[in-house]
């Protein structure tokens, strides 16, 4: 088979300049440097694979994509999409407030590269999908922001595109829409087409994806199995994370985390829990210096990167560690949340004063199933008591 | 493979061979951006169609004004130079030949020149102006500067109809002459798409051809011979007007009212001499840089 995507030592860089004038920049090249994009990416993606791309913001994900939609070239290596592409990070695109659906259908139909005649043809189920009969006569201006992405996505998979490009757009309109759109985007990829995810939404992403690419700095990371891709995003994450008190004091000398383990309530490891039950996470340390007033900062991510619970025990630290000393720290916790998976992740850290700390140390994100109660939704199961009441 | 699916399954999906590209830098071929030009031919209708009309959308006389605008200033020209001022325009510069009424002889000027600066104005900005688009979905980038001259091209025709209307109660009457407007359409059109496709590029890399473009547009008001015969300059003069490329188009559109310079098609060869130069520029332009226009924006 060959491949739909084929990506070859891709590297790309922009021009930064400081100062923009004309005749700076024509007497001065001083001014000017180079921002490296993507640096050597190569990859292969074959026809009816779905490809997310993964990486903090920054990593060059949105670059990727521009130069799979084929709006910019790489500034070195190659690049080579085969058939017909439409990008949903164009959603709407090209879409005109003040025209109606009908008209704003044909127009972007015309942009993703349709006849008027396939137009035609498709028009019906365009609308039907989108479920706006009744305003498909309407100007645009006028429809709720859930109205426009469903016309914008139903107008953009009735060009049955060869290659779909589907940026963050699905995390709007409702939930049922969502599904439909995936729903969508699975028949499309039975049908031989390739598709290309690139968002924050890891949910999303393990669900809907065989593949994960991670970018990091401009550069592939890892490519491979989703799960492992997600943990290979996790452990970036993980490097530097900024939703946690303090995380810009360091002090990586101090000492270090030697252990990590995930057990259950009779101390085995496990990655498979129920419902309520206890979690231990224990961590061992080594203190290179001495350390007065160690805790554990303790936090638990949803698989889309929500932070379920955090914790520390900044107020009643363990005891003081002598250089050299080692200790093993164990955070208990009562798993009250619903089924999906989960990330949860420990840093050693020191109180510098009052409300400020010291990073020392940090462990790689370890991942963990919860199997719910049937029913429940969202991320905390409260265990609601549903009684009649008296009076 | 077309119709199977990764489960064997038949679909009946029609792929998109055709489609698809390679990138290996900046650049594209001549051949393949004439064949995705060609390919995008409907699109620059559909888009230039779409432009015109979204114009005249929120108001309630709609396309009305499209055509009250033009036809107020021809009203105005006819009366100030008709009436009020009576002035008249030796035909073919030959005293005591016949005449023709001045406002019809600056309205048939006005013709291509509205359309030029209109083309152009919206033109050499058109790259920079069209990112949202450009930037989420490929097409040749010419096409935007392709679309803003064809959006100047409906009211050309509304007031090119105007023109033959006042011609029709002011004279001199319509005739074979008249089909000058053709090619003067055609060429001022042509002008239009070479210089917007090289502008619209350059803009990209220098801003400040907006602004540029507009001072070149208030000089070229005053220097091409639109508000004043030709034939009424000094000879050097003349030869600096033949060089400009708006006065061949200007001068074609006189011929169809059969008021233009004797020596017409030496303006006419000024133009297509711009025509030709900066057509080329603009291709070239367009070749080496397509696939990179939208990083800088």
């Amino acid at each position: 088979m060959t491949a739909t995507i084929s990506l070859a030592d891709v590297s790309k860089r922009y021009i930064k300049y400081d100062d923009t004038a004309v005749m700076a920049r024509l007497w001065s090249r001083t001014n000017r440097s180079w921002l490296w994009a993507l640096r050597d990416i190569g990859f292969d993606v074959q026809p009816g694979e779905s490809v997310g791309i993964l990486g903090r913001n920054g990593a060059g994900k949105s670059t990727l994509l521009s130069m799979l939609c084929g709006v910019t070239a790489p500034s070195s290596g190659r690049i080579r999409v085969r058939g017909r592409v439409a990008p949903l990070i164009s959603v709407g695109v090209g879409f005109h407030p003040e025209m109606t659906g009908r008209e704003n259908v044909y127009v972007n139909g015309t942009i993703l590269g349709l006849s008027r005649r396939e137009i035609d043809q498709r028009f019906d189920s365009i609308v039907e999908f989108a479920e706006i009969e009744k305003f498909i006569d309407t100007p645009v201006k006028f429809y709720s922001s859930g109205m426009f992405v469903r016309l914008g996505f139903a107008a953009a998979v009735a060009s049955q595109p060869d290659v779909l490009l589907v940026d963050e757009v699905l995390a709007v309109g409702d939930l049922p829409f969502q599904i439909r759109c995936f729903e969508r985007m699975n028949e499309i990829r039975e049908q031989g087409s390739t598709i290309v995810v690139v968002t924050h939404n890891l949910g999303a992403v393990r669900g809907f994806c065989d593949r994960g690419i991670v970018l990091r700095d401009g550069r592939l990371v890892f490519d491979g199995q989703t799960f492992d891709a997600v943990s290979a995003y996790h452990n970036i994450l993980g490097e530097l994370s900024a939703d946690e008190p303090g995380a810009e004091a360091q002090d990586t000398q101090a000492g270090r985390i030697t252990s990590v383990e995930v057990l259950d309530v009779s101390r085995r490891p496990s990655a498979h829990f129920r419902v309520g039950d206890t979690m231990i996470m224990r961590i061992g340390v080594e203190a290179l210096r001495d350390i007065d007033e160690p805790f554990v900062w303790l936090g638990i991510n949803t698989v889309s990167g929500v932070a379920a619970y955090s914790d520390a025990n900044v107020r009643e630290p363990f005891p003081r560690l002598r250089a050299g000393e080692k200790a093993v720290y164990e955070v208990q916790t009562q798993l009250q949340l619903t089924t999906g998976s989960y990330s949860v992740e420990a840093a050693l850290r020191y109180a510098t004063g009052p409300g400020v700390s010291a990073l020392v140390g940090r462990c790689a994100p370890e991942n963990f199933y919860v199997t719910g109660r049937g029913f429940v939704h969202g991320v905390a199961d409260l265990s609601g008591q549903f009684v009649v009441g008296t009076g | 493979m077309a119709t199977d699916t990764t489960l064997g399954v038949a679909t009946g999906r029609v792929p998109h061979p055709e489609e698809g590209f390679e990138l290996t830098g900046p650049g594209t071929t001549p051949g393949l951006l004439v064949r995705e030009l060609w390919a995008s031919r409907r699109l620059i209708g559909v888009l230039a169609r779409k432009d015109f009309l979204v114009r005249y959308r929120r108001t309630s006389l709609g396309l009305i004004w499209a055509v009250v605008l033009p036809a107020v200033q021809a009203i105005v020209l006819a009366v100030v130079f008709s009436h009020v001022i009576g002035a008249t325009h030796r035909l073919g510069g030959v005293s005591g030949g016949p005449t023709t009424a001045y406002g019809v002889f600056i309205f048939a000027a006005m013709v291509p020149w509205s359309f030029f600066n209109a083309a152009l104005a919206a033109g050499s900005t058109s790259v920079v102006d069209g990112t949202g688009l450009a930037r989420r979905i490929y097409f040749p980038r010419v096409v935007l500067p392709l679309v803003a001259v064809g959006t100047a091209v409906y009211p050309l025709v509304i007031t090119a109809i105007i023109l033959l209307g006042m011609e029709g109660i002011l004279g001199p009457e319509p005739g074979v002459r008249t089909l000058w407007m053709i090619p003067g359409a055609v060429l001022v059109i042509a002008l239009a798409v070479a210089l917007s496709a090289f502008i619209s590029a350059a803009h990209v890399y220098i801003r400040d051809l907006r602004y540029a473009v507009q001072a070149a547009l208030l000089m070229l008001f005053y220097i091409t011979p639109v508000i004043y015969p030709a034939d009424r300059l000094p000879l050097s003069i003349r030869h600096v007007v033949m060089a400009l490329p708006t006065a061949g188009p200007v001068e074609l559109f006189r011929r169809s009212i059969g008021a233009a310079d004797q020596q017409w098609w030496k303006y006419v060869v000024g133009s297509l001499v711009w025509l030709v130069v900066v057509g080329l520029a603009g291709f070239v332009l367009h070749c080496r840089r397509d696939r990179v226009l939208t990083d800088r924006l």
